[in-house]
């Protein structure tokens, strides 16, 4: 590799490093928060020299890449797959859409499966980020992805015509990688997967390439088979279908699952898909899965920190919520049981190290989702601010700013106007003044607090990208208004919140500027306090937050004096015309940096204590 | 008794003429007691009726004032004002036509139109009232033998909007209404005359049988508690009737309350000659990628009958393994159709992947019944090479597809942009009313054109007369003016002696929008019709016939 790209590799994995959670053991509070801010100065430094390797060595290539030499594009390559391995996925996919161009203006096909084989998974790098969203949501990403996969197994036709190993292997892959991810319809998946596995099982190919690992390949095959139960929950399935799916689970998990507890090892990681896809496939019911997963439940170790031990802490019940979500009649008489396997994962992440943090995340991110709220149980905006803390310390400090921010601004407009906010239900019936102004301050705190919750379910673009967004990776992050939206509107306690995460991006005017689409400002009864937290949001973001992705960096000053320039137009006129008195920006961002503090120390709390407040 | 018997018989055939008469007096005079209430009622429902409308046109404007910082909100209200608006022009359109046909002064107007334009103008028309009520309106096009036609398209349009309008007013949210048109031949051997059959099926609210017999008479309208929320005159049966009657149509309605309404139209039209043939490669390939039966099926009828050979796939996926092996066979098809559903994924995903597979050149046609205003970014962005709007016309997707096909691949504007700028050209604004002079001049000026503007007729002749010889390109003349009316004003200017008196563009302004009014213009000297209130649309769609 070229030496910017050494470096660059560098960088990325010091500031995966410094972007982690930090220890407070034996640290005052004061010394854990000049800590976490060289920290954040470290990362904007670092992802600013990222930008600058990119534009003066990375781009210039890419510029001139039909005149490149072979050397330069094996670079070019080699720098790709260590940046996937970084996490660096985006600028992975960067690449190979550039060496694809290249194969295709030479017309030379080798070089053109691979790099159409490598542009799909960078694509199913992307769609595997996307978590806990609606297909609709994430399709385009999914087709583009499969369209990859399905441009190069075309070239199974010519598999003959092929010498090379390795391109055939990539043509083989393809056909597999079909079958990857969401599909609009089930039935679609297991018929890719059922021409997959016939050509995994056919001699003739085999004959041709005998170095490729079959096996494996069938292994693989069978395991797409066997998870493609999961797409079909709402579907009948053709005794064909059922029968297939049967058969890979047999090969992918019953006969392991037979091996281990021979050994005298049982693996809940072997034995709940096998039981799920037979409840799948109707052998039992429901009620007795249910059984047998809280028989798994009881008997996970929290002293495990082994692949095994976070499957049982935190999968299982990830899986086991999700069931109930489908059935909500069975939550009756488990409410405390649940709440128990919240407050025992919550526990069990504490015990893991920083470099553990993202194996960790994932699997607490599917509980997160899965998140079943009860009476008498654990809120669920505690539970989502106790993952902030811990895996997403920057969303957290920014949203702490801006919840602070929108409670200052709040009570300022509650003061001159106390209906101001009166088309909000919930404030509209409290006739007296002091609830009101409580409810306002309140509303106004947690709807900054948990505004970016959406921020989850794209987190890696937020964490992992040590560099400005592409347009692509831009549009991607747009997508946590929608997932903040449908997290917080299906629980209780967040629903009056859920108006903040959907909206906080639309622009006032309606304009299509802003997203996402779905939010109808006029139609939805807490606009006037989505406007604030939208305000709010976009003033941090101007002058702090936004930074690293985005390039913009503004004084305070300077931010209000654009946020007015946008009045009428991104952002309501009540609110930037009090942006024009000094008393009122004064406040705002003395709020910020309160805020700040209040963020850093209420991460030191939890990272002592483990609870939150 | 005094008297003969013939003297008593005599008396006796008088008294019974005369009761006669009284019972006919009695007949005649209910009837027009009936009809005085009939006229009372429909004053009463119109005054209610175009208070309505104005009463919000006069309640959003209060409301927009009283918010005229808050764009978002002052939008709102003019889009609010522009709706009842519209609904206000259309009681004033419906009574003036039920006066004209009540008098006997309909007529006909018999000139040349395209099928395929007057059904798109139709959809564009009734599809946002469909969406706004999230129903399915789904067009479907039959067989078509002729689409260059020849009619009155203003009336036949509003036939057709009528009904299919209708069927919108009358079907809940989340309703379907399903609209058919096909053609047959008049007779076996004649060619020159088909008929035009339209049917519009929906699964409203429907009509009861007492109401289905009286769904003619003017002013009826079904009275039961879904209803009385929609507004409307009740003369638009009754006028679709009339025309119907007056093209030599037949019209039939069947209904059942509670389960829906169809209406069916069929009309005798006099085929217009043949206009030019597109000029497609014979046998050529065309990979059509659909999952709509129904819309594969036509898009197949109309490429196998231009001698084309289309190739029929149902998903994504499967169009790029296609054209993967086709591009590597060297035998591309000549396109790609891509329909608006397809089993696997969103049509312009597949777009975007077929460009960078199928290099720049390959022309990649969306046929679809969405928006193109909404689609026309993405599309491009997807590297689609042009639009086929649905429903479908074989005319409209041949010609799409010979820009591309055979005559070098050059798109001409295919992506359907209008006309832009027109600051090199200048136009007369003839207008005695101030507001809508206001009006039109801000509309003219928002297209670039220079505008000079003129009070009166009079005015407007001298201001012509004093201008060097072909210094204005269009004149927009209003007819209704004090002084010197448009006609006058129209014959004098192309009295004049000099060149471009007789070329000079006259374009008549006016809410009269009736054939004789046409008629009028014409024999004035004026070249064409618009109608007011005039908007940009219609301007814009002046100003590019005349001047691009």
């Amino acid at each position: 590799m070229q030496p910017y790209q050494e470096e660059y590799i560098a960088n990325i994995k010091e500031i995966a490093a410094l972007s982690a959670h930090v220890a407070a053991d034996g640290l005052s509070f004061s010394d854990y928060e000049t800590q976490l801010r060289n920290r954040e100065e470290l990362v904007e430094q670092k992802s600013r020299r990222n930008m600058e390797l990119l534009t003066h060595g990375l781009f210039p290539v890419l510029d001139d890449l039909f005149e490149a030499g072979e050397e330069e594009c094996r670079e070019l390559d080699s720098f790709a797959s260590q940046l996937r391995a970084n996490g660096d996925d985006g600028l992975f996919r960067l690449i190979h859409q550039a060496l694809l161009s290249l194969a295709r203006q030479k017309g030379d096909r080798s070089a053109m499966i691979r790099e159409i084989y490598w542009l799909g998974m960078g694509h199913h790098d992307l769609c595997s980020k996307l978590v806990g969203l609606e297909l609709e949501a994430v399709e385009k990403y999914v087709s583009q992805m499969r369209l990859c996969f399905a441009e190069a197994a075309a070239h199974l036709k010519y598999y003959d015509e092929i010498d090379d190993t390795e391109i055939r292997s990539y043509i083989l892959r393809s056909q597999a990688n079909m079958s990857l991810g969401p599909f609009k319809t089930p039935g679609n998946k297991i018929r890719i997967v059922r021409d997959t596995l016939r050509i995994m099982q056919d001699e003739n190919y085999r004959e041709k390439a005998p170095d490729l690992p079959w096996d494996s390949y069938l292994y693989m095959t069978h395991q797409q088979m066997a998870s493609s139960i999961s797409y079909n929950k709402d579907h009948v399935m053709s005794p064909e279908d059922m029968t297939s799916i049967l058969e890979s689970a047999y090969i992918v998990y019953q006969r392991r699952m037979k091996e281990l507890e021979e050994e005298g090892r049982p693996s809940l990681r072997w034995t709940f898909p096998y039981y799920s896809i037979e409840y799948f496939c109707g052998l039992y019911d429901l009620n007795r899965l249910l059984k047998k997963v809280e028989g798994m439940l009881n008997a996970a170790d929290m002293t495990d920190h082994s692949q095994e031990g976070i499957y049982g802490i935190l999968s299982l019940p990830a899986y086991y919520c999700q069931y109930l979500v489908q059935a909500p009649d069975k939550i009756w008489g488990r409410e405390a049981y649940i709440d128990g396997l919240y407050r025992r994962a919550l526990e069990y992440v504490r015990g893991f190290s920083a470099a553990e943090d993202e194996k960790v995340f994932i699997c607490l991110r599917h509980l997160c989702f899965m998140f079943i709220e009860s009476e008498g149980g654990m809120p669920y905006s505690d539970f989502l601010q106790t993952l902030m803390k811990r895996f997403m310390p920057g969303e957290y400090l920014h949203a702490r700013m801006v919840g602070e921010a929108a409670r200052s601004l709040c009570e300022l407009i509650w003061e001159e106007e106390p209906s101001y906010f009166d088309d909000i239900p919930e404030i509209a019936i409290l006739m007296d003044p002091e609830k009101k102004r409580r409810q306002i301050l309140e509303t106004a705190m947690d709807s900054g607090l948990l505004h970016d919750v959406g921020k989850l379910s794209v987190l890696e673009l937020y964490s992992r990208t040590a560099r400005q967004w592409t347009e692509e990776e831009y549009e991607v992050t747009c997508l946590h208004t929608i997932a903040g939206g449908v997290l917080l509107g299906e629980r209780a306690s967040t629903r009056r919140f859920a108006a903040a995460a959907l909206g906080h991006h639309a622009w006032y005017d309606g304009s299509a500027h802003g997203y996402p689409a779905t939010y109808k400002r006029l139609e939805c009864p807490s606009r006037q306090m989505v406007d604030v937290v939208g305000l709010l949001d976009w003033l941090e973001n101007a002058i702090h937050s936004a930074r690293v992705h985005t390039g913009i960096e503004m004084r305070f000053d300077e931010a209000v004096e654009a946020a007015i320039n946008l009045e009428g137009r991104r952002f309501s006129p009540l609110l930037t015309a009090r942006l024009r008195d000094r008393r009122v920006t004064e406040r705002i961002q003395l709020a910020f940096e309160r805020g700040r503090r209040e963020a850093y120390r209420q991460m030191y709390i939890q990272e002592l204590t483990g609870t939150e407040k | 008794m005094i008297g003969t018997k013939a003297g008593t018989q005599g008396a006796e055939t008088r008294i019974s003429e005369l009761e006669k008469e009284n019972a006919a007096l009695r007949i005649a005079l209910e009837a027009a007691e009936e009809a005085n209430q009939a006229k009372s009622r429909f004053l009463s429902s119109m005054s209610h009726d175009i208070r309505t409308p104005m009463n919000a046109i006069m309640g959003m404007t209060a409301i927009g004032q009283s918010h005229i910082d808050e764009k978002a909100r002052v939008q709102d209200c003019l889009d609010k004002i522009r709706t009842a608006s519209s609904h206000l022009m259309s009681l004033v359109n419906d009574v003036l036509d039920m006066s004209r046909i009540d008098s006997g002064r309909m007529t006909l107007n018999q000139e040349r139109f395209s099928l395929a334009d007057l059904v798109h103008d139709i959809v564009v028309i009734v599809r946002s009232q469909a969406v706004q009520k999230e129903q399915s309106l789904r067009f479907h096009i039959g067989r078509i033998y002729e689409e260059n036609l020849v009619g009155d398209p203003l009336r036949l349009r509003q036939i057709l909007v009528n009904i299919i309008g209708n069927a919108v007013k009358y079907t809940p949210a989340g309703g379907s209404i399903h609209v058919h048109f096909a053609q047959r031949p008049d007779q076996k051997d004649r060619v020159d005359t088909v008929w035009l059959d339209f049917l519009c099926e929906d699964n409203g609210i429907g009509m009861s049988q007492a109401f289905l017999e009286r769904i003619f008479v003017p002013f009826e309208r079904v009275q039961n508690a879904a209803v009385n929320k929609i507004e409307g005159t009740g003369l638009g049966m009754s006028i679709v009737k009339s025309l119907v009657d007056s093209m030599g149509g037949e019209i039939l309605v069947e209904s059942r309350e509670g389960e829906g309404s169809r209406f069916t139209v069929s009309l005798p039209l006099p085929i217009s000659p043949q206009a030019r043939k597109t000029a497609l490669p014979d046998g050529a390939e065309v990979l059509v990628a659909e999952s709509r039966g129904d819309r594969s099926e036509q898009i197949e009828i109309c490429l196998r009958e231009a001698g084309l050979r289309p190739v029929l796939l149902e998903k994504g996926l499967e169009a790029v393994t296609y054209l993967t092996e086709a591009h590597y066979e060297g035998r591309m098809p000549c396109a790609l159709l891509l329909g608006q559903e397809l089993e696997d994924m969103a049509a312009l995903d597949v777009a975007s992947h077929v460009r960078q597979l199928a290099g720049r050149e390959f022309p990649i046609l969306l046929v679809s019944d969405g928006d193109w205003a909404q689609l026309e970014y993405r599309a491009a962005r997807s590297g689609v090479s042009a639009f086929v709007p649905c429903p479908l016309f074989g005319s409209r997707l041949l010609e799409t597809l010979s820009r591309f096909v055979g005559s070098g691949g050059e798109d001409g504007g295919g992506l359907g942009f209008r006309d832009g700028d027109y600051s090199q050209y200048r136009v007369l604004l003839v207008e005695d009313n101030e507001l809508n002079l206001e009006i039109a001049t801000e509309l003219l000026r928002m297209t670039g054109i220079q505008v000079d503007t003129a009070e009166d007729g009079r005015q407007a002749v001298e201001k012509f007369a004093a201008s060097s010889e072909n210094y204005y390109d269009i004149i927009f003349m209003d007819i209704q003016m004090p002084v010197m009316d448009g006609y006058e004003a129209a014959r004098h200017i192309r009295g004049m002696d000099r060149s471009d008196a007789e070329s000079v563009w006259i374009a008549a302004m006016t809410a009269n929008a009736f054939v004789e009014d046409a008629r009028l213009s014409r024999e004035a000297g004026m070249n064409e019709h618009v109608s007011k209130p005039v908007d940009l649309e219609r301007l814009q769609d002046v100003l590019s016939r005349r001047l691009s």
